[in-house]
């Protein structure tokens, strides 16, 4: 009696289950074409992580992306289709971005697809889009090891990050001799992101002779920072080049020198101040005075486009300019990348898309000229070290710039 | 009796190969290539924690070893991408099986809480280890050769090839549990002293059973690095693989034959089916602990349990109606 | 290497090992009494920390007096919880089964606080959270200092209610064997409810200090809850004393090796002690010997 109960049990499971799976999933895949219905919107597919270790990102990346959808419909939408973002989440895993993109591009059929948030997921995404023949422009995945996939599909609007500290590094090597500093701290989180832009600044300053007294890398998944920041503010360097992912690692940092009673000359981080308004309630708004970070764009940036979207984003966000995550110009321009493809092809074919983008001309986003090589980095942009003064976030390097302010430096002390 | 139930079986079977025939949209036979890999690790973990009792929480190592020895030989060896790659799919579950072995000679000395514990530990050296030495490419991961199968027909062959894994897995399950060396894990689930006591050289059948557990999942990692295309350690060496796959074997029945299976088709479908429409907000991880929390609660001995309870206690019940009804009748009639 | 980093070091394992010592303790209390791995502690850690964050920024209360208030609040969750959930399980299978519904209470509040709080990092402020003072020319952060002795505190109240009352004396019993507590009289289900309630509540004060030195979010969860379980099973589950000993060796460890060796293996370091200790002593440094196999 209990065998012929098991087996009941299984054909009635197996079938239902088969018959669900079935009845859930009824379309076919097709590849879209270049045309689209006069009065149609146009379909923009994208997958972020909403939720999961990357979520703080994520939502940033979202903002921008939305923000650039409601600008350029506000402007006519793309060659007169209105544009709908379809976004999914991938709670920052990479088996399901690779779910996410098919399901944009087989059943929701959308005719473009943005890059997701992080160097992580930008491969397998970039995969999946690739064998559909679709263009991926993106924002975020700016790591050298997204580059070594060789992926003829993956554009990366972005600064390629190895680069990002040469400014900070060259400015402090020309300081004259009595301002320079003569020591120097490198500590980075083991992260694809970071570890590739320490010993490049390191090569520099070591140059101009200021000494390295230490390169420590602590794993990324670490919660508790105090004794690796102590043993930094142990070591006394007057400058310290911190490779950070977030906000949080920079935070304890801050705190465990502060609580040192350790404030180094000169401070970079390579992520985590140049996340606005998130930045201040994390670390407290005095107590950012002096701290710099690298990037290719800021709020207070004197490009017009940037003036635009940084008016627009306040109009629906409110806050200031110096609150806006760099995440946003990120976003943004990936769709002012795209939205100069689509019109120079008149069309939405991603063939087609696809060469214009390999053709080296010069774009335009907030965050400067864009011009990719054929691995997809964007070769054109200048590296820019941006420093909080108060509560303006500015940009300082490189010196000459027009747009620069002058440096606090040394770093005023800690107020908190 | 016994054709019924190779009729459900062979149903069940056919159902799954012909599932991608039916369902062309590669976002479902991509979630299906995840279920297939899930459901043939979770009835190859039910193969030593389910018969033994000894609840192992580091088969990500295995995983791990499966996935990074797809990655490293196929990248080394220069492979062209393609259908060639497969076959280090078998590499790496016995690369697998190899690692494991040591691992279960450390981690078998102690009884059934410590176990747990020690392979979660033993789990942690092996993430760390990946993410911070040199040849696995540390946190920048490793890049498989690129496989530019058109998306339409991309998902199928990994599609059958776990296909293929799963009912690997399931033979090799049954087998098992027929067999002398199977009762003898059954005798350990039981009471591991008595089981001793009569003769079972129980350190030797739990090591075997654990290394041979270990061979399906080492294979399903294989399979997930070449489907995916590049690898990191804290994807493919990942604390939440174990909790899932126990989940599954739990969800539908701990040491049974079928109850992975099906536990591995519900969740993981159910999960990412989850995340692809509920997923711009929180309400997901709310919505899943919700029914995850109501399932343990009402059926704690897992579905296929639960399931035959109830059937057999309606027949028994309708059984007893149907003989009162009669002794009425033969009452009323008389 | 100077000495001066391995005094800091030395100083930091035991100022906030003694705060993770109060975390494990609620852990490690629970499962001596009632058989149950608690996966949920880490949520309520940052539950903990969230409630201290928000009576701070909507009512301007101290996150210490905020005590008064979020302690008890713990308390009651966990007695929600235990009466809803955990007194249901039953079984050769209970501990195991323990496990998925605490793992799945955990999901449920992390999805909670996702909502409410969004995933943005936030972190506790107060004047003493980045100041110090200078003691034997060691600088002592105050938080740090502060968290130790709430700490000291709670963990001397507990002693004080395990060792020195009647409900302290059926604690114990049902610690030693919960079999032989019923057999004499002692209401083990009542005593099991209001462990899960002690130890629950203790992370509100574990968890208003993480606030206060960590920034964090609902995700940071997951960290805390391995590192909590990987203690109380070195210092032998259910042993408070070895809870203790095992946070502040834990915590030293890592960060001797850290200043030592390198950031990148204290981690490893401490895993591969785990194993070793386990593999020659099972029952971890200070725990009884299980007389019973399952």
């Amino acid at each position: 009696m209990k065998r012929m109960s098991t087996v009941r049990v299984l054909a009635a499971t197996t079938v239902a289950a088969a018959s669900l799976i079935t009845m859930a999933a009824t379309s076919t895949a097709g590849a879209s074409s270049g045309g689209l219905a006069k009065g149609a919107p146009v379909n923009i597919g994208i997958s972020l992580s909403l939720s999961g270790d990357f979520s703080a990102d994520g939502q940033a990346f979202q903002r921008g992306y939305q923000l650039w959808a409601k600008e350029q419909n506000a402007h006519g939408g793309l060659l007169g289709h209105k544009i709908n973002l379809i976004i999914k989440s991938d709670a920052s895993s990479p088996t399901q971005v690779v779910t996410n993109y098919q399901d944009l591009i087989s059943q929701d059929h959308v005719q473009l697809v943005f890059g997701p948030f992080s160097s992580l997921l930008t491969v397998p995404a970039g995969q999946t889009a690739e064998r559909y023949g679709y263009a991926m422009v993106e924002g975020a995945g700016g790591a050298p090891s997204v580059f070594q996939a060789h992926l003829k599909n993956v554009f990366d609007v972005s600064l390629p990050v190895a680069n990002d500290l040469m400014p900070f590094a060259t400015w402090i090597s020309s300081l004259p001799k009595g301002q320079r500093p003569t020591s120097a701290y490198y500590v980075t989180s083991n992260d694809p992101f970071t570890e590739p832009q320490l010993p490049v600044a390191q090569k520099i300053m070591s140059k101009a002779g200021i000494k390295s007294l230490g390169f420590t890398v602590f794993p990324a998944e670490v919660t508790d920072y105090t004794s690796i920041a102590d043993k930094v503010a142990a070591a006394k360097a007057q400058v310290v080049v911190l490779g950070s992912v977030d906000v949080p690692t920079v935070s304890a940092f801050m705190q465990a020198f502060e609580q040192a009673h350790y404030n180094p000359k000169a401070f970079i981080a390579t992520a985590g101040p140049d996340q606005g308004a998130a930045f201040l309630t994390a670390v407290g708004a005095k107590n950012a005075n002096g701290i710099m970070v690298p990037n290719a764009w800021y709020g207070g940036s004197a490009n017009p486009l940037s003036k635009a979207m940084v008016a627009a984003y306040i109009k629906q966000y409110g806050g200031t300019p110096a609150d806006i995550n760099s995440d946003v110009a990120e976003a943004y321009s990936v769709g002012e990348v795209m939205t100069q493809a689509v019109e120079a092809t008149h069309g939405f074919n991603n063939a087609k898309i696809l060469a214009y983008l390999h053709s080296g001309k010069v774009l335009s986003s907030v965050q400067g000229p864009v011009k990719f090589n054929n691995l997809g980095e964007n070769v054109d942009p200048t590296a820019f070290t941006f420093q909080w003064q108060g509560t303006k976030f500015v940009q300082v390097n490189p010196v000459g710039d027009p747009n620069s302010v002058k440096v606090i430096y040394p770093k005023p002390a800690w107020k908190s | 009796m016994r054709h019924w139930s190779r009729a459900a079986w062979a149903l069940g079977l056919a159902a799954l190969a012909l599932f991608p025939v039916v369902v062309t949209n590669p976002a479902y036979t991509t979630i299906g290539v995840f279920t297939l890999i899930y459901m043939a690790c979770a009835t190859s973990w039910n193969m030593f924690s389910g018969y033994t009792g000894y609840i192992a929480l580091g088969s990500a190592v295995s995983y791990g070893v499966g996935a990074y020895t797809m990655a490293l030989v196929s990248i080394h060896a220069n492979m062209a991408p393609g259908a060639s790659m497969f076959w280090l799919v078998p590499l790496g579950g016995l690369l697998a099986t190899l690692v494991a072995l040591p691992i279960g000679a450390i981690a078998l000395r102690v009884r059934r809480h410590t176990f747990v514990v020690i392979t979660i530990a033993i789990f942690f050296v092996f993430q760390l280890t990946a993410i911070n030495v040199g040849f696995t490419g540390s946190t920048s991961g490793l890049i498989l050769p690129f496989i530019s199968w058109n998306e339409s027909y991309y998902n199928l062959p990994f599609y059958y090839v776990g296909l293929s894994l799963v009912i690997f897995a399931t033979i090799l399950s049954a087998v098992v549990r027929r067999s002398r060396f199977g009762l003898q894990m059954l005798a350990i689930r039981d009471d591991e002293d008595r089981a001793l006591g009569l003769g079972v050289r129980t350190t030797a059948v739990k090591l075997t059973g654990f290394a041979l557990a270990q061979f399906t999942i080492g294979m399903a990692g294989a399979l997930y690095a070449m489907f995916v295309g590049q690898i990191f350690p804290q994807f493919v060496f990942d604390p939440l693989f174990d909790v899932s796959i126990a989940l599954m074997a739990f969800l539908g029945g701990l040491g049974t034959l079928v109850g992975p299976l099906l536990g591995a088709l519900i969740l993981e479908s159910f999960q990412q089916w989850l995340t692809l429409s509920f997923s711009n907000s929180s309400l997901y991880l709310i919505l899943f602990g919700a029914l995850f929390l109501v399932v343990i609660l009402f059926m704690p001995q897992g579905i296929v349990v639960f399931v035959r309870d109830r059937v057999t206690r309606r027949s028994a019940r309708e059984k007893a109606a149907v003989a009162a009804a009669e002794t009425t009748l033969a009452g009323s009639g008389a | 290497m100077s000495g001066s980093a391995l005094t800091y070091a030395i100083v930091d394992g035991v100022l906030t090992g003694s705060v993770y010592a109060l975390m494990a303790t609620g852990l490690t209390l629970i499962f001596g009494v009632m058989d149950i791995i608690n996966i949920a502690q880490g949520i309520f850690v940052v539950l903990g920390a969230y409630l201290s964050y928000a009576i701070q920024l909507h009512w301007g209360i101290d996150p210490f007096v905020g005590l008064l208030i979020t302690i008890p609040t713990l308390f009651v969750v966990g007695i929600v919880v235990e009466r809803g959930f955990m007194s249901r399980l039953k079984g050769p299978e209970k501990t195991a089964m323990s496990i998925l519904v605490t793992y799945a209470v955990s999901l449920l509040i992390e999805g909670s606080l996702n909502m409410i709080f969004s995933v943005n990092d936030v972190q506790i402020n107060a004047w003493y959270v980045n100041r110090s003072f200078k003691l034997f020319g060691v600088y002592f952060a105050y938080i740090y200092v502060f968290g130790f002795i709430l700490a000291v505190v709670l963990l001397t109240a507990l002693w004080v209610l395990l060792y020195r009352t009647r409900f302290g004396a059926s604690v114990r019993a049902s610690l030693a064997d919960q079999t032989a507590a019923a057999l004499i009289g002692i209401n083990v289900k009542r005593v099991a409810t209001i462990c899960f309630g002690i130890g629950t509540a203790v992370t509100a004060a574990g968890g208003m200090v993480f606030g206060a030195t960590n920034a964090f979010n609902a995700s940071s969860s997951y960290d805390l809850i391995s590192r909590l379980l990987t203690i109380i099973v070195l210092g032998g589950m259910g042993s408070l004393g070895g809870a203790l000993v095992a946070s502040i060796g834990m915590v030293m460890l890592e960060d001797v090796v850290g200043v030592v060796w390198s950031p990148i293996w204290s981690t490893m370091t401490f895993f591969i002690v785990l194993v070793i200790v386990l593999s020659l002593r099972p029952q971890g440094l200070f725990g009884k010997q299980l007389a019973r196999t399952a």
